[in-house]
């Protein structure tokens, strides 16, 4: 399929062409966007099955508002994670009112040919460490190291101010590098 | 092996961590990409499908009172009150008291006299 045909083109241009009724553009969008947005609903979530139902949300909110885009105004992929990223708060929120037990555990990477068993041990072991960081913590590590954006983009989805951001990346940080530092050994940091 | 406190990762041992996560990335299924495409389908089909048609003037008197079958029923109500009104039969001529087809009325007729009224007080 000619989705290649596409990659030169910005988010925007084909938002506002789907707008106009192109097709080809929502396909286009739905393979660059929907990876991005799920990545992050896993992250934020642990959870695949809710991660999807985030997704589609998220991505049924791009389609609905594509309409009315305000050319310039903001990124589409910085909306989208901010539409996202409450959608993710809400369930997490309504969560709390739900026994721990209740949540899934986080997902293992899934196996890959490509990765060998130590790269598989340490994904898992990190999302794992993750899952247990403070919601807005996770948010913010999640979105500056693992969809690597900047500083501003991640103030902007989370409504707060850049040198809030880095400071919750921070203190994530430092709650990763100590939740793991049991682990070393099976994360092949015992050579040293 | 020593049970001291282990140390902190440090900052590149997490990027590696990062770099491993980011590697295997949650990936989307592709019943979801197909679910999220359809939706975009949905939205366009909503958006250019043509407003639904503004029911014709007539339409909407008839609408208004009630459709076609109880047109039916107005019809045959007047064409009866046009009757009764020119052939003004004996039995209409009872009922109503004489007043149609008798002397002639006046709306004071209809009306409560001030006797009546102030008797009542």
């Amino acid at each position: 399929m000619p989705f290649d045909a596409f990659s030169e083109v910005p988010d925007e241009a084909l938002l506002i062409a789907f707008a106009n009724g192109d097709r080809a553009s929502a396909e286009a969008l739905t393979l660059r966007l929907t990876p991005k947005v799920m990545g992050f609903a896993v992250r934020m979530l642990g959870d695949r099955a809710e991660a999807e139902d985030v997704a589609q949300e998220a991505m049924l909110r791009l389609w609905r508002i594509a309409a009315d885009w305000r050319q310039g105004e903001a990124q589409v992929t910085t909306w989208l994670y901010r539409v996202t990223s409450n959608l993710c708060t809400d369930r997490l929120r309504k969560r709390r009112g739900v026994g721990l037990d209740t949540i899934a555990e986080p997902e293992d990477g899934r196996p890959g040919a490509a990765h060998g068993l130590l790269e598989q041990a340490r994904a898992s072991a990190l999302e794992a460490a993750l899952a247990d960081l403070p919601d807005r913590q996770r948010e913010a590590v999640v979105l500056r190291h693992l969809d690597e954006l900047g500083n501003p983009e991640i103030a902007e989805i989370m409504d707060i101010s850049v040198e809030a951001v880095e400071s919750l990346t921070a203190r994530g940080k430092r709650a990763l590098a100590r939740a793991l530092a049991g682990r070393r050994a099976e994360l092949g940091y015992d050579d040293d | 092996m020593t049970m001291t406190d282990p140390r902190n990762l440090d900052d590149t041992e997490l990027d590696t961590l990062f770099g491993a996560a980011r590697a295997q990335a949650p990936q989307a299924s592709a019943a979801l990409l197909a679910r999220v495409a359809a939706d975009a389908d949905a939205v366009l089909a909503d958006r250019t499908a043509p407003a639904p048609a503004r029911p014709g003037w007539l339409a909407q008197i008839v609408g208004g009172l009630g459709g076609w079958p109880s047109l039916a029923g107005l019809a045959a109500a007047s064409v009866a009150g046009v009757f009764i009104g020119f052939a003004a039969p004996s039995a209409v001529e009872t009922a109503s008291g004489g007043y149609i087809a008798g002397d002639g009325y006046d709306v004071a007729d209809f009306l409560p006299s001030y006797t009546d009224a102030l008797g009542d007080s």
